[in-house]
């Protein structure tokens, strides 16, 4: 009976020790970054972040899915790709960011004169809706507006390197223009499709003679929680499984008993 | 019960009879506990904070001639579909998909069934790129539901989804984890990704009487195989 006791007792303490089974992360203490290549004639680069690396071999328009980074101060360096230890890094900056927000680090202006530009983007979207902002990243662009072809302007006077604040709008298909300021067409957007539950930062990048329209998605509708998949019926209770246990103990007690009494025979 | 009988009957050893009898405690009576603590491919892994990337993904592609005009960089061709089957051979799932939404909560509606999946239809269509979501429960009021073996599957695993035009995509599973219930990071799972992503969402852990629920969720994380 002592064994089985202890047997009891180191069960409850692997037990005990699972039930708090550390999760590393706090989801709720992280930031989303990602990080967009636009400046029109650097390199591939390689993108590292408190040392680590986050992009290897990122070329002008690429740009990464976002990544989680803990709320505070990082130090973002970034390097002609395969350059690090052998050269300095093209630029290094603070990077300050907030729990719970969503940012887009952009490297932009010419090699010679690269920036980080650093934004906030929306994390919320009104369901059956879509929210569009643009950005002009363009460095010897023109001040530009968007708009509808021959209609109203939906975005005025963006110039470098402004990044517009966002706009809800109807989701569908829209025939948007850039132009400059006098109304002359610089690009044809024609056809430009907004879903609904989705939210869109529009970019300019390239230089004037060679321009680029880079549509990235920046959000999508989401619950706030989690959803709850299941009604118990075949898990384990929480609240009362030591009852179980201490069941289970008895009758594994009882068995031994029997099987002590059989072997004795 | 009678499981741990027989066992202690078969060992002849006090001291081995001891271990045995406590891995049965366990296996026995919390199965599931054991899968998901003790396996660490379940748990994130502490350091992962940045996921380094091997290569770039480029989110867009030119649209349109070599003419030296301005072009409109958009997403690439997207061939998403309206799903209405899942099949998961490795854990013998196969079953219909039902659309849902949020609720007034903002929470995602969940089948009121054990044996349906929803995908939820305001996100991404599978095989567009983004994280497409699907989740099903893992029991229902009486027993084992649609998703009930979904922590068994493995990297490399493949499901198999039917859309509503009969068009059939393959997706593969690239990563298994469990997290605390309030701490999934949301933005990750549901949110935009250059990448054509199936998620699966269940529950896991023990079942906490007190709230009704699970006290973790299980996200299998799979990509559209090429």
């Amino acid at each position: 009976m002592k064994k089985i006791l202890s047997a009891l007792f180191v069960t409850m303490l692997i037990v005990g020790s699972m039930a708090s089974s550390v999760f590393a992360d706090n989801h709720s203490d992280m930031a989303m970054v990602r990080v967009l290549h636009a400046s029109p004639d650097a390199p591939e680069v390689d993108v590292y972040v408190n040392g680590n690396a986050v992009v290897e071999g990122a070329s002008f328009k690429a740009s990464t899915d976002y990544l989680e980074l803990p709320a505070g101060e990082h130090t973002v360096e970034i390097y002609a790709a395969g350059t690090k230890g052998e050269k300095e890094p093209v630029i290094s900056q603070n990077l300050t960011v907030k729990a719970g927000m969503a940012y887009t680090v952009a490297a932009i202006n010419t090699l010679e004169n690269l920036e980080l530009k650093v934004v906030e983007d929306s994390m919320n979207i009104t369901e059956g809706m879509t929210k569009v902002r643009v950005g002009h990243l363009s460095p010897d662009a023109p001040t530009v507006d968007v708009g509808v072809v021959g209609g109203d302007a939906l975005f005025s006077g963006a110039t470098f390197p402004m990044v517009t604040d966002y706009k809800e709008l109807d989701a569908g298909t829209y025939d948007l223009e850039i132009r400059t300021e006098d109304g002359t067409q610089v690009m044809d957007l024609s056809g430009t499709s907004l879903e609904e539950n989705t939210v869109y930062s529009v970019f300019a990048v390239g230089m004037a003679d060679n321009l680029d329209v880079l549509m990235l998605k920046d959000y999508t509708l989401m619950p706030n929680d989690m959803p709850q998949t299941g009604m118990g019926g075949a898990s384990t209770n929480a609240t009362s499984y030591l009852p179980m246990l201490a069941g289970v103990a008895v009758l594994g007690a009882g068995a031994l008993l029997l099987f002590r009494r059989r072997t004795q025979q | 019960m009678h499981f741990c009988y027989s066992v202690v009957v078969l060992s002849n050893n006090m001291k081995r009879m001891t271990i045995v009898f406590t891995l049965l405690l366990l296996t026995a009576c919390n199965g599931e506990m054991v899968n998901t603590a003790n396996e660490t491919s379940l748990v994130e892994p502490e350091q992962a904070t940045i996921q380094p990337l091997s290569s770039t993904s480029v989110n867009a592609t030119r649209n349109g001639s070599e003419s030296g005009q301005p072009t409109m960089l958009q997403e690439p061709e997207q061939n998403g579909i309206s799903p209405t089957r899942i099949r998961i051979p490795a854990i013998n799932v196969d079953a219909p998909i039902v659309q849902k939404r949020l609720n007034e909560e903002r929470e995602m509606e969940v089948p009121d069934n054990g044996e349906d999946v929803g995908w939820f239809e305001p996100g991404t269509m599978p095989g567009n790129s983004g994280n497409a979501i699907l989740a099903g429960h893992v029991d229902d009021r009486n027993g084992p539901a649609v998703f009930f073996d979904l922590k068994e599957l493995e990297q490399g695993d493949l499901i198999y989804l039917t859309g509503k035009d009969g068009k059939e995509l393959t997706f593969e599973v690239k990563k298994v984890i469990a997290y605390p219930k309030d701490n999934a990071p949301l933005h990750k799972i549901f949110g935009p990704s250059n990448q054509r992503n199936l998620n699966l969402l269940t529950c896991t852990g023990t079942f906490d009487h007190s709230i009704q629920d699970h006290e973790e969720r299980l996200v299998v994380y799979t990509s559209l195989k090429p």
